[in-house]
């Protein structure tokens, strides 16, 4: 009730009191109290007046929440400055009072591309954070076996550092809104007060996910887009689903299979019966399926790996290897240990793919675009688990996915400009996008940035660009195929080709959406954008940066790579 | 010829052609600026391996053909991806002649942009296929750095000129030979349109300097061929040209050339106006002077009276059938300024090339390779890509191509033999070219299927399979030395000249041909349909009866067309 100011104030001269002087109080008071009502009715004022609400984004979920959030706070008078992670200065830290923290996690925990500066900041030592009084929410998705934990490690270091918690951390499953809402209104309730809510160093964990949908989908196609002759497989898929529900720049999550061969190998080295049934998540579940479809057994990490050590009792190098690999080189004693082992797998995390369909051109059904991917490991030839799976999909065979939405890569109003960035498997949401604008008739002008190996093999939905820029839908489009020519040519070369007209889009409000492989392309493409602002814009290096720094705030350049 | 209109007009109908309305192409050579429109342009469109369909018909003056491979395209079209348009580049070699050094450069050319096929076409030049629009640029660079051009060889224009290829055929061979390039040089477009978009050469800004007397901005109604032959042989097959010059030579002395008019093979399935033609001998010249200025006049003529409305009825011998062989003859030496003398006798008795080792008169030697189908590649057979390399780096020899579509390994000096022969031993080349059948050597296919935008059926894919059949037909009748012509278009154009074989095949759909019989041996008579639209058991089944008649009733060295036209076409 007492700001904290006050009620120190207020307690000094209780403690201080005799009971003669405290009886004296009680009256004055009352008699005060009697005379004066109105008092009573001042709106309630908070005794805070300045927070600082920052947010890690991928998806740009966090900054969703963290707008609202900022307005609801100004409605109870509170001053709420919003600031992405990427921009904070980490040195303001130590002089915030009121500080809450909106982080999302990826991949095998980690924080947000754009948080990584405030994340390794506050691992550091040697600083105290005495007067900061924070809160952390983090979102995250139970899929994965480190759930939240980039907001937990936050959480934990602020802690370390000397901060104290407003409200308990808040971890969030994809369903996050209840999560988020019930997590602001007790910070709220604390702000203005209300001690009921601990400031204990436990954490609440959201309900039980409810709002993730899981989707039986329907192969409808399944084709390599890639000719004879091309060093790739690019997989489109097309998959219907009923009542599905989803935007342009959205992903899907699917949940891969281990390879058949490598389970029936694991159970016969272990010897244990594959039909033993095992009560998992709630579920009772037979050993093979559970190595099959719901365990991941390759690539296990490090601290699988140390699991592992324990139960066989065996030094083992802590370092990524497969199940099978493990068994071999440490077998189990018996079937009862291997049990054991099982226990400690983590689930197979669900990969995600950008949508290349949209939902006004292809109702009820969903597009992506999978490369196969396959890389070497001892001199042997291996895939990518998720996209081997994908690649051997059988048209009106069946696909388990959901949806995974992406609020921060959205297309903008109708009659905006676009520039899309998308080499390689980064078409797939560009193809939704135009897909979008063409059934809508939007009146905004479009230019796509495309690039491959080579033209007569590996144009990815080249028929399909080829009408967009025929009937209009897209303004321009160029392409850039690195190896059908002795120098080696990217899309970002074309960007710069073409970087007086880049830079008139830009300045006249374009939105730059970029899709693909975060190294080195995405990396090469920002550079590219910060020379042709510099070069054409006739800005100083610093200006260039500062320029795509606003597009950023201004949701006019955003990525999604990977 | 039962087509020809020997009336002649007093007014001839305008040049548009009888019903006025120009064809499209024409309106695009005019408007086409030199024959440069939008090509630049297109080459730069990055989303289309194709060009624009006008400047797909200017580029053919350059050299150039846009072509797909029509067995992909179901397939790409699933894969969301384009045709996978390419492009066969031609090159302008005047009676088919390259150096060594130019061999190799071409060899290199072919393995870094084409299929690496080195095709050697039935009018002695070769052709790459599968060039993509990005390398058009690089090859056609490469080209020019080997001083070799591909300018005019497709379009409505002169095409590369055509001579009896092997220089044993005569001791002024080379005289004569060296009308093919004079010739071609002569009636060579003056735009520098070809320098401009393909070398980077700088644009004419005086376009005084690309005035074009000859073919203004029109060009010819179509396409317009020229070859020379030397008697006895008719290697060239000079009677299927626009105009077939023949050499009249005496005492070793050149006396000048008989010209003939009018020659042309190619017509339409179901279209009554298209007839092939045989050329027309209309007069001797008897100098340099007079030939050349006959010859382009004789295009003149062409350009301003051919049908320009009617593609199909477009070549000089509907023009000449139209206004009469007399009436041209007359407007030409009108134009020249001269009369033409009267035609000199002359005899053809083979049209078949010489293959393996012969002599010339001075003593130099010449090896003619059996190519099948023209196309030089290393195969399971034979590695005849590999061998023609070898032969060429020894930088001792030329090579000449053939209309029969295989190459002369030329000038080898006597001290140079050996080591020539010991190549061609170690690539078993004596074997692959002896070993040949006398059909197989004197049959003759067109490109067709997969790049072919006409084949209607398969054509060098297939004939060499088919060959194989008939070779064995003719062992079962004991006919294995005859050596019948045998040729197969997988379209009516004719471009393989099956309409004056002793056996033709046309294609009329996949997997059918037309049987045509009747022509000679040495291509003066054109051959007729025995039967129509046959499959491969059909067409075994009717050669094999014919080859069992033919060997019971055959005279004392009659040929197989001459027989066949005695037997079937007596009555017509």
């Amino acid at each position: 009730m007492l700001a904290e100011h006050k009620i120190k104030n207020f307690l000094d001269v209780i403690s201080n009191s005799s009971k003669e002087e405290l009886i004296w109080m009680n009256g004055y008071l009352n008699g005060i109290v009697s005379t004066q009502n109105v008092k009573e009715e001042i709106p309630k004022k908070s005794g805070v007046n300045k927070i600082t609400i920052t947010y890690g984004t991928e998806t740009g979920n966090s900054k969703k929440l963290a707008t609202t959030f900022a307005a609801k706070a100004k409605k109870q008078g509170i001053h709420a400055k919003v600031q992405n992670l990427e921009q904070y200065k980490v040195n303001d830290l130590a002089k915030e009072e009121y500080f809450l923290a909106i982080i999302s996690t990826h991949g095998d925990g980690e924080p947000p591309a754009a948080a990584k500066k405030f994340y390794d900041h506050v691992h550091r030592n040697g600083f105290k954070l005495d007067k900061l009084k924070y809160s952390v929410l983090a979102l995250g998705d139970t899929s994965y076996p480190l759930f939240c934990k980039a907001g937990e490690d936050v959480d934990e270091q602020l802690n370390k550092l000397g901060g104290n918690r407003i409200t308990p951390l808040q971890k969030c499953d994809l369903d996050f809104e209840e999560a988020a809402e019930e997590w602001f209104s007790n910070i709220s309730r604390s702000l203005n007060g209300d001690t009921s809510i601990a400031a204990v160093s436990s954490q609440i964990i959201s309900k039980k996910s409810s709002g993730k949908k899981n989707y039986i989908g329907k192969i409808l196609t399944h084709v390599n887009l890639n000719d004879w002759g091309s060093a790739k497989e690019t997989y489109h898929i097309e998959i219907a689903g009923e009542d599905l529900n989803y935007q342009p720049g959205d992903s899907i999550g699917i949940i891969p299979e281990n390879d058949k061969k490598v389970v029936e190998q694991i159970i016969a080295l272990t010897g244990i019966d594959s039909e033993f049934n095992i009560d998992y998540k709630d579920e009772l579940i037979s050993v093979y399926d559970l190595l099959h479809k719901k365990l991941n057994i390759i690539y296990l990490p490090e601290r699988v790996v140390k699991h592992y050590a324990a139960i066989v009792q065996k030094e083992v190098p802590l370092k990524r290897i497969d199940l099978l690999m493990l068994l071999k080189s440490y077998p189990v004693t018996d079937a009862a240990q291997f049990l054991e082992v099982v226990k400690i797998l983590e689930p197979i995390t669900p990969r995600l793919y950008s949508i290349a369909s949209s939902p006004q051109a292809h109702s009820g059904e969903a597009h992506i675009t999978v490369a196969k991917n396959w890389f070497t490991d001892n001199d042997e030839i291996k895939y990518g688990l998720a996209s081997d799976f994908l690649s051997q999909l059988n048209e009106n065979g069946e696909l388990k996915f959901y949806v995974h939405p992406n609020n921060q890569f959205r297309l903008p109003e109708e009659d905006k400009n676009i520039i899309m960035i998308g080499p390689g498997t980064g078409i797939a949401p560009f193809r939704s996008f135009i897909a979008e604008r063409d059934a809508t008739a939007a009146t905004g002008k479009s230019w796509l940035f495309f690039g491959d190996q080579h033209f007569a093999s590996d144009f990815l939905y080249q028929t399909e660009i080829q009408n967009w820029f025929e009937t209009g839908v897209l303004t321009k489009v160029n392409t850039a195929f690195s190896r059908d020519q002795p120098e080696k040519i990217y899309v970002q070369h074309k960007m710069l080709e073409h970087g007086a007209e880049f830079f008139e889009w830009l300045n006249a409000g374009s939105y730059v959406y970029v899709c693909g492989a975060k190294e080195p392309m995405s990396v090469d493409v920002e550079q590219t954008l910060l020379q042709i602002i510099e070069q054409f814009g006739d800005r100083s290096k610093a200006e260039a940066e500062q320029y795509l720094d606003v597009m950023k705030e201004d949701g006019r350049y955003v990525k999604d790579v990977y | 010829m039962d087509n020809q209109n020997k009336q002649t007009l007093q007014v001839p109908p305008p040049a548009g052609g009888d019903r006025g309305l120009l064809s499209p192409i024409e309106k695009i050579k005019t408007e086409s600026n030199g024959l440069r429109g939008t090509i630049r342009e297109n080459l730069h469109d990055e989303i289309t391996g194709a060009i624009r369909e006008d400047d797909q018909a200017l580029i053919k003056f350059h050299g150039m053909y846009q072509q797909d491979d029509r067995d992909r395209r179901e397939e790409r079209a699933e894969k969301k991806l384009d045709r996978l348009y390419s492009f066969m580049i031609r090159l302008r070699l005047p009676g088919g002649f390259l150096t060594s050094d130019q061999w190799i450069a071409m060899h290199e050319i072919a393995g870094d942009n084409s299929t690496g096929v080195i095709k050697i076409t039935t009018r002695q030049t070769v052709q790459l296929h599968g060039i993509l629009k990005t390398k058009i640029k690089p090859t056609i660079k490469a080209f020019n750095a080997a001083k070799l051009d591909s300018i005019a060889t497709c379009g409505d224009i002169n095409r590369n000129v055509l001579c009896s290829a092997h220089p044993k055929q005569s001791t002024i061979h080379s005289e004569i030979f060296a009308y093919a390039d004079k010739i071609s040089t002569l009636l060579m477009p003056k735009t520098r349109a070809w320098y401009e978009i393909w070398l980077d050469e700088e644009k004419v800004l005086d376009k005084k300097e690309e005035e074009d007397p000859l073919y203004q901005e029109r060009y010819l109604p179509r396409k317009f061929k020229i070859a020379i032959a030397i008697p006895p042989n008719n290697d060239v097959d000079v009677f299927a040209n626009d105009i077939g010059l023949i050499a009249i030579i005496e005492n070793d002395k050149l006396q000048g050339f008989n010209i003939a008019i009018g020659g042309g093979l190619s017509t339409t399935h179901g279209n009554d106006e298209t007839y092939a033609r045989l050329a027309t001998v209309i007069g001797f010249t008897n100098s340099e002077e007079k030939t050349l200025k006959a010859i382009y006049e004789i295009l003149t003529v062409q350009r301003d009276y051919g049908n320009r409305s009617d593609r199909k009825l477009a070549r000089l011998k509907y023009t000449v059938d139209r206004l009469g062989v007399d009436w041209f003859k007359e407007e030409v030496e009108k134009r020249a300024g001269f009369k033409l003398e009267e035609a000199k006798p002359y005899t053809f008795t083979s049209r078949s090339d010489y293959y393996g080792w012969e002599q010339n008169h001075e003593g130099l030697w010449y090896y003619t390779v059996f190519v099948e189908n023209g196309r030089v590649l290393d195969d399971e057979k034979v590695a005849l890509k590999s061998a023609l390399l070898h032969v060429a780096k020894t930088g001792k020899v030329n090579f000449r191509f053939t209309a029969n579509q295989n190459v002369i390994i030329s000038d080898v000096d006597e001290k140079d033999k050996d080591a020539i022969d010991e190549i061609l031993n170690q690539y078993k080349i004596f074997e692959h070219t002896d070993y040949a059948s006398p059909i197989r050597k004197n049959a003759m296919a067109c490109v067709a299927f997969p790049t072919c935008p006409l084949a209607l059926a398969e054509a060098q894919r297939y004939m060499p399979s088919l060959l194989t059949k008939i070779e064995l037909l003719l062992a079962r009748h004991q006919l294995s030395d005859e050596e019948i012509i045998i040729r197969m278009t997988g379209c009516p154009n004719g471009c393989a000249r099956s309409y004056i074989a002793e056996i033709g095949f046309v294609g009329t759909g996949l997997g059918k041909y037309n049987l045509h019989l009747g022509g000679d041996h040495e291509g003066k008579r054109l051959n007729k349909i025995f039967k129509k639209s046959l499959c491969e058991e059909e067409i075994l089944s009717e050669l094999d009866g014919l080859f069992g008649d033919f060997k019971k009733e055959k005279n004392d060295n009659e040929k197989f067309g001459d027989y066949s036209l005695r037997k079937h076409f007596s009555t017509i």
